[in-house]
């Protein structure tokens, strides 16, 4: 302001040195010689700057938000963005829900909040809300986190100074328990606790945000199909009516790429509840417990005889013989009575068979191609470390001789079903996800076994569901050429195994001359019930059961039927005893004592 | 000099109106620009459950017994043909 004014004298000064050459005492008469007009042009002056100064303020006050927050500079918040199926079906979002906080410090009399609060919030603990409430110098506390609208608004009718709600996320689960294991959970901040909401967290996808904002990232395309993950829980749910199983898992994998379209354990997990995950009974069977997997295995040992060149399909071995092993034996439930060639030992699931082929090959080899498929090392998913595989602390001649059908070893399923993946799709690595692959980015993985190998055993696969002595008859789904493998493991307890507790599997793969899917059907102690022939053996519970879920989401996987009419089975054909317990009814028995207690204890 | 000072007294006047309507106008923007966002906001929020409830009422659980209701069953191999393929589609 000073210096427009004086800047204005000078130049009311300037134009009377040029009118007059005065001294200075005529200057200054000049200067003064209209007050009027002097106080006039301060006063304009004066607006002037005040106009100036005010669109000075206007600028600046125009370039910051022009929103203000009111909520804590901290995070309230974690937004997570949508995970979908792999067709874009929702599975898990965000959404908006008011949490009730209190201010200690304002709550008039904390008894009656206590007490009028429990009638409207059940479920909420009045001794904890006083608890809360009595320190005075805490001014926040949460209350409840997550409320319905309704509720919330009978809180807030309740009038009671003190109380206030704050919108917050929460995550919901539009599909319930329905792919529970697999989808994780996520805690009361809405951070992932485990499985894809865990890799979501582990990803960087998730942001803290004040108050309630939903994230704006693209959602997380996962590997399954809502569609078959369906299916294969209604199937599995069924056969565990119809077997009256403790249990069930099942996967179905893309047999090149890996990606899982469909996997379940039950008894389920809900991902919107937090205890099914620790609960030990829910406990995820495919990734999350190991076990001794029974005859699938010898899918393995077969391959591994084939793929070193040891020997053929066509040759025999005499299998009448059971394997003496130091003081063990090892016979077959149901002997065939004659020497059977390498691909009978397989179709009709001989221990005895199995073991001279392991024992030909040596602990050795045995130890290198279990390496080779993947069976070894542990690996991992998008959803955590899949639990370790159990391997025998020695790797003897009678372990040889067991790991060769499946027993002194244990694995999780979903770690098996990826090698045998890898074995019919022409011989390939592959690596389970749970996230979809586009089609450009699924690469091949390492070669595992020779092309040649990988078509011997689809072929040997195939035979053992159309053979007449094969033990996966029932596993003939109508219109589908599957094949596959039964296998019925024994639950081992302390000191050697249960009788007639067994986890029955069946192992398969369509359409078989190309695979496109490899679907693992579990059952856990299934009974002898009219359904299964009076049977606990694969062939009679987990096979037919894969039939069914191969039948059912084929379809849905845009799998083609195959062209020919197939030989189907229609269960009316009487139990064959080479389709027996495959396995292990009777070594393991004696094998038992392998060092494997309480390995992959029935966890359900 | 007169006329001087009475032109720019009338300059400032008339621009001190002009700012203040300017900041008037400016703040009913500005409330109308926080209104929209809270529009936004709750469009979105909405959008969110709409879309939750919408997933949850698709829920296969759901739409299977009542499709059955309605006497549909999940397609069957009878259903699928390859282009070319049709005549023998029929199955047997």
């Amino acid at each position: 302001m000073r210096p427009q004014m004086r800047a204005g004298e000078i130049r009311t000064a300037a134009a009377s040195d040029a009118a007059s050459l005065s001294a200075g005492e005529g200057r200054r008469e000049a200067g003064r010689g209209s007050p009027r007009s002097g106080l006039m042009a301060l006063s304009v002056a004066l607006a002037f700057v005040a106009v100036g100064g005010q669109s000075i303020r206007l600028a600046l006050r125009g370039q910051d938000e022009p929103t203000t927050s009111m909520s804590q500079a901290v995070p309230t918040s974690f937004a997570r963005p949508d995970i979908v199926d792999r067709n874009g079906r929702l599975l898990a979002s965000d959404v908006e829900m008011p949490s009730l906080y209190a201010d200690p410090a304002l709550v008039l009399d904390r008894d009656e909040v206590a007490e009028k609060l429990a009638r409207v919030l059940p479920e909420l603990d009045e001794a904890e809300v006083r608890r809360l409430l009595a320190d005075r110098s805490r001014r926040f506390v949460w209350l409840r986190r997550g409320l319905s609208p309704k509720l919330a608004q009978a809180v807030h009718d309740l009038g009671l100074p003190g109380l206030a709600f704050r919108r917050e996320l929460k995550r919901a689960y539009p599909a319930g328990a329905l792919a529970g294991h697999l989808i994780g959970a996520v805690n009361v901040d809405n951070r992932g606790l485990a499985g894809i909401e865990r890799h979501l967290d582990e990803s960087g996808s998730v942001e803290p945000v004040h108050g309630a904002t939903l994230s704006g990232r693209a959602p997380l395309r996962t590997s399954l199909d809502l569609g078959a993950q369906h299916a294969l829980d209604e199937e599995l749910k069924a056969a565990m009516r119809r077997y009256d199983a403790k249990g069930a898992a099942g996967v179905v994998m893309d047999a090149v790429t890996g990606e899982v379209v469909a996997a379940q354990s039950l008894p389920g997990a809900d991902p919107a509840r937090v205890a099914d995950l620790m609960d030990d009974s829910r406990q995820d069977k495919l990734t999350g417990s190991v076990f001794e997997l029974g005859s699938i295995v010898k899918m393995a040992t077969v391959a591994m005889a084939i793929d070193g060149g040891q020997t053929t399909a066509d040759s025999v071995r005499d299998v009448r013989q059971p394997l003496q092993a130091g003081r063990f034996t090892i016979r077959d439930l149901h002997p065939a009575g004659r020497p059977l060639t390498v691909a009978e030992i397989f179709i009709r699931s001989s221990n005895v068979g199995a073991g001279m082929l392991a024992l030909e090959a040596g602990a050795d080899r045995q130890r290198a191609f279990f390496e080779r498929l993947g069976l070894i090392t542990p690996i991992r998913t998008e959803s955590g470390p899949v639990a370790a595989p159990l391997l025998p602390a020695h790797w003897n001649t009678i372990e040889t001789i067991t790991l060769s059908y499946g027993h002194g070893m244990a694995l999780a399923p979903m770690q098996f079903a990826a090698a045998a993946a890898g074995l019919v799709n022409g011989g390939t690595r592959v690596t389970p996800t749970l996230l979809r692959k586009l089609p450009g980015e699924a690469a091949r993985g390492e070669r595992m076994v020779s092309p040649e190998t990988s078509r011997v055993m689809r072929d040997l696969m195939r035979r053992n569901v159309t053979d007449a002595a094969g033990t996966g008859r029932r596993a003939a789904a109508a219109g589908y050429r599957v094949g596959g493998k039964t296998g019925t493991a024994e639950l081992p307890v302390k000191g050697g195994y249960r009788q007639n507790a067994v986890i029955s599997s069946f192992l398969g793969a369509f359409p078989m001359e190309a695979p496109r899917y490899v679907a693992l059907v579990m059952l856990f102690e299934p009974k002898p019930t009219r359904e299964a022939q009076g049977h606990v053996t694969a062939g009679n519970n987990a096979a037919p059961t894969a039939a069914r879920l191969i039948e059912r989401i084929a379809p849905i996987l845009g799998v083609m039927p195959a062209g020919a009419p197939e030989p189907v089975d229609d269960g009316t054909t009487v139990v064959d005893p080479g389709d027996g317990p495959a396995a292990t009814f009777e070594a393991p028995v004696d094998a038992g004592v392998a060092g494997f207690d309480g390995v992959g204890d029935a966890k359900y | 000099m007169r006329m001087l000072i009475v032109s720019s007294a009338f300059l400032a006047l008339a621009s001190a109106f002009l700012l203040y309507g300017l900041n008037y106008e400016t703040r009913r923007i500005e409330a109308n620009l926080q209104m929209l966002e809270r529009a936004a906001d709750k469009a979105k929020t909405d959008i969110a459950i709409l879309k939750a409830e919408r997933a949850h009422l698709a829920r296969p659980e759901r739409i299977e017994p009542l499709a059955r209701t309605y006497g549909l069953v999940p397609a069957g191999r009878n259903q699928l043909a390859a282009t070319g393929d049709e005549d023998s589609a029929g199955g047997r």
